[in-house]
């Protein structure tokens, strides 16, 4: 074992104590022609390949889990091949970073829409990979919205172009059987690299936006009714620029605050402020004030209560459709089982209104509520996926996607039966662990 | 909680770190680094790891930008500091280089072996035609001056300094200050020793210096390096007397300066011990501007000259500072910097560079 092929674990999941024995090799290719060399010799040895891009991925997909396997970082492919400005796209390699895009993009006036608050490390492969997307997705969409077509090499060599409209590959037969099982871009959203490695990408991006925003909040009696007027703002495609919700804090860090709250910025419009107020009381605030609710929110997660730490057990809970209209209902459950677990709600937030894909593709919109909690003393790792375990069935029950943000793909049975049928054409040896009914026994071992 | 459990991995800290960005792979960085620490009870009984951890350790140039990005409040350079003491401590064998160091450091007091006599002698030498009463400046027994002038190693001993010297001694000698120069009876200020973890010889060298700084019954110490900065300023305990950077003393004293003749564009390079881990950011820009000196702001980054990277890994070092380079595209332009750790990698990397001391002495010196 070499300290290169043991630091590859790193990662911002809480699956990160891995069995190291299992990494059979370590690469860190710079061009398609070395990743194809990588992924050859892996076939070679029947080794499984886990590609990994900043690693900020938060389900602890870009491990590889328990596989004997080679770990394919796109780290040193960043490299942004062809801007057009003309015809609105950028191509680029795997392992760039929104914000590197957005560096060579500034000067032109131009913007890659794609925004989450890791946006220095994950790349766009990453990205890809999980179909992330910042709080802008009301507007901006999803990383899958925002791409044109992805290169992609499969595991016994062949070269895939996936877009929107199907699948060209060097290999004939395979892309006419790829074609005819409807394989798109939404096929490699979200697929947590387990179709193939992603070796490049075309994104769209557009001409930078200024536009003068004023900001409101408006503070409501119960979650039920945050949930209504989140819909409202939803089913009126309100041109919401910065949504955000503040659903519960501890008494520790709430302040002055009458939650639950929803702050919101949009364009300054008297027909938009006439359909704002007919949804709820929305009060105008300064932008100081706006300044300083966004700055508590942010704070949330960075502060601790009086007594014990807080964590995030489970990142993400996308409230849409009943769970969201009926939230008094959906936070009741989720609290009692964190409770009944040992960990003390903490704090409650997120943005809204939201986008984010389910896995037949279909649109969700809602509220992405981020959750944190205190947590009890002495738990093993094994416990603790135990309660994660126990969240991911009780947001199923009740209709919440679990964690919409960064992706929860080992209980996602649509998306994981459509990535079954597609690696039965183009062979498997990507990722594999994901799709093994020991998924989550491999997690628990890695808290 | 132990610091670098603190960390979430997130991985902010890694396209940040200078030698991430030249080798790129992750063990060369902070995540990197922190997430061995936060494993090592899997994998401490494998020796050879042990090793290869220890090596990366001094794989750094404590340039503190990890620091500087960490959300989570991650003290990074207090980790590096106590792990590489750790390492040392552990494995000495492993850091065999540095024993040359270390005893030099010992026996005669600073970085290159040399006669501690000589300390007064090669810039004196050089400078003492043009600065006839130089002599009287330089500190033995009984001497008592306002301003106590601390050179440190690199510009008490290294040619490719003099001009920095000269640059400090003419300013100083046009402003009529009452300062004198610590000469022979200058330690090395421990920052090496720091560097590797070992605050215990660092502390024996700071106390011959606070010893002499109080006889002298300065009420001020400039220095020209920020890394004896750090340790004037936070470690020799030096009660009332002041530490200063020379640009944070210049730029107090004169509220106005003459104009600069020079009209070219500079490129200035902050350094890191200055701006980021002292956080003196102000001053040499405002001694810039004073001047009337035309410069555009380099990436806050590192020059691959800290850490001690130069003497535990130079060819790392040699790479920050080409990619650095190549980067800046500073090929054509002369860089403008205020630490003569940078000036020599600037050199060494083929770069013309002055010190905003040179500057200011010219401009002082012109408008006479
Ligand atoms: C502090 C923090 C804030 C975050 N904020 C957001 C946010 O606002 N919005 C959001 O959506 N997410 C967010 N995330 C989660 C994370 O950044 C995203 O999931 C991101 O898409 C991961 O990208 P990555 O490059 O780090 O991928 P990794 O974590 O390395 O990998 C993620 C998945 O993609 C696969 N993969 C990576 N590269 C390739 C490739 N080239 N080909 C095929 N498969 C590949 C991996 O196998 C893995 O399954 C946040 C994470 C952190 C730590
Ligand atoms: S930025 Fe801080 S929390 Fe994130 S990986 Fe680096 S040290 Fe860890
Ligand atoms: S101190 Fe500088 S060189 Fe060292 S790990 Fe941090 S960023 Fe990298």
């Amino acid at each position: 074992m070499r300290i290169r092929d043991v630091v590859i674990g790193a990662n911002a999941s809480m699956y990160y104590r891995l069995n190291f024995s299992k990494i059979r090799g370590v690469f860190y290719p710079r061009s398609e022609q070395e990743v194809l060399q990588i992924v050859l010799k892996a076939n070679e040895q029947g080794l499984d390949i886990t590609p990994k891009g900043g690693g900020s991925g938060l389900s602890g997909a870009c491990t590889g889990g328990d596989r004997e396997r080679f770990m394919i970082s796109t780290l040193q492919m960043r490299e942004i091949l062809t801007i057009s400005k003309d015809q609105r796209y950028v191509d680029v390699q795997p392992g760039a970073t929104p914000n590197e895009i957005n560096d060579l993009l500034e000067p032109l006036k131009m913007k890659f829409y794609v925004a989450p608050s890791s946006r220095d490390i994950a790349t766009v492969g990453g990205l890809i990979s999980t179909d992330g997307g910042g709080n802008d997705t009301w507007v901006n969409g999803t990383m899958r919205d925002n791409t044109i077509r992805v290169k992609m090499i499969l595991y016994n060599g062949a070269q895939l172009v996936v877009d929107w409209d199907g699948v060209r590959s060097n290999d004939k037969s395979l892309e006419e059987k790829l074609n005819r099982a409807g394989m798109t871009i939404h096929d490699v959203a979200s697929s947590h690299g387990t179709l193939g490695i992603i070796t490049e990408l075309r994104v769209r991006i557009k001409p930078l936006v200024e536009e003068e925003l004023i900001g409101g909040v408006a503070e409501f009696d119960d979650y039920d009714s945050l949930g209504q007027a989140i819909q409202s703002l939803i089913d009126a495609k309100f041109p919401v620029r910065y949504g955000e919700a503040i659903v519960q804090a501890h008494e520790d860090v709430r302040g002055d605050l009458r939650l639950p709250l929803l702050v919101l910025e949009y364009p300054r419009d008297d027909a938009l402020q006439e359909k704002l107020t007919a949804i709820a009381d929305f009060r105008h605030l300064s932008k100081e004030e706006v300044e300083y609710l966004k700055d508590t929110r942010i704070k949330l997660p960075k502060r601790n209560p009086k007594e014990g730490i807080q964590v995030a057990l489970f990142e993400g809970y996308g409230l849409h459709g009943k769970s969201l209209t009926e939230m008094s209902h959906s936070i009741t459950e989720v609290n009692e089982l964190l409770m009944e677990d040992g960990f003390r709600p903490f704090a409650k937030y997120g943005h809204a209104p939201s986008k984010w894909y389910l896995g037949d593709n279909s649109e969700a919109f809602g509220l992405v509520m981020h959750s944190r909690e205190i947590r009890p003393e002495g738990r093993s790792g094994k416990e603790i996926f135990k309660t994660v375990a126990r969240i991911v069935d009780k947001c199923l029950e009740l209709g919440i996607t679990p964690k919409p943000e960064h992706k929860w793909p080992f209980s996602d049975d649509v998306k994981k039966k459509r990535i079954m049928k597609l690696r039965d054409i183009i062979g498997g040896g990507f990722n594999s662990f994901i799709l093994d009914d020991n998924a989550g026994e491999v997690l628990g071992s890695m808290v | 909680m132990v610091e670098f459990d603190k960390c979430v991995r997130c991985g902010s800290c890694l396209k940040i770190c200078p030698i991430f960005e030249v080798i790129g792979e992750e063990q060369y960085s902070p995540r990197g680094k922190l997430y061995l620490l936060q494993i090592m009870d899997m994998i401490e009984n494998d020796k050879e790891l042990g090793k290869e951890f220890r090596r990366l350790l001094f794989q750094c140039t404590l340039c503190g930008r990890c620091s500087e990005t960490c959300s989570s409040d991650v003290d990074l350079l207090k980790v590096w500091h106590e792990q590489r003491g750790k390492a040392i401590h552990e494995a000495p064998e492993e850091f065999a280089y540095l024993d040359a160091l270390r005893d030099a450091l010992s026996e005669v007091k600073n970085i290159y072996g040399l006669d501690p006599e000589d300390r007064a002698v090669f810039w004196m030498d050089e400078l003492e035609d043009e600065f006839p009463n130089l002599e009287e400046h330089v500190y033995s027994e009984g001497k008592t001056a306002e301003v106590m002038v601390f050179l440190g190693c690199l510009m008490s001993f290294r040619g490719s300094q003099i001009d920095v010297v000269r640059g400090l001694i003419s300013s100083l000698e046009k402003e009529g200050v009452d300062y004198l120069l610590m000469g022979a009876e200058e330690f090395c200020c421990g920052h090496p020793l720091y560097l590797t973890g070992d605050d215990a010889g660092a502390k024996q060298l700071r106390d011959h210096n606070r010893d002499v700084i109080h006889k002298a019954k300065a009420k001020t110490v400039v220095t020209c390096c920020p890394g004896c900065l750090i340790q004037l300023s936070k470690y020799h305990e030096l009660g009332d007397v002041e530490a200063l950077h020379h640009t944070q003393f210049f730029d107090r004293l004169l509220k106005t300066t003459p104009k600069t003749k020079r009209s070219e564009e500079f490129a200035y390079h902050d350094p890191c011990e200055l701006h980021r881990i002292l956080g003196i950011k102000k001053e040499p820009r405002s001694l810039l501007n004073k001047m009337k000196v035309n410069f555009r702001e380099m990436d806050l980054a590192c020059c691959g000259g800290g850490g001690l990277l130069r003497m535990t890994d130079p060819n790392l070092s040699d790479k920050v500072i080409q990619l650095r380079k190549a980067k800046e595209r500073i090929q054509d332009t002369t860089v403008v910097t205020a630490c003569p750790s940078c000036r020599e990698q600037l050199l060494s990397a083929g770069s013309k560079t002055v010190d905003i001391i040179e500057l200011l002495a010219e401009a002082l010196e012109d408008e006479q």
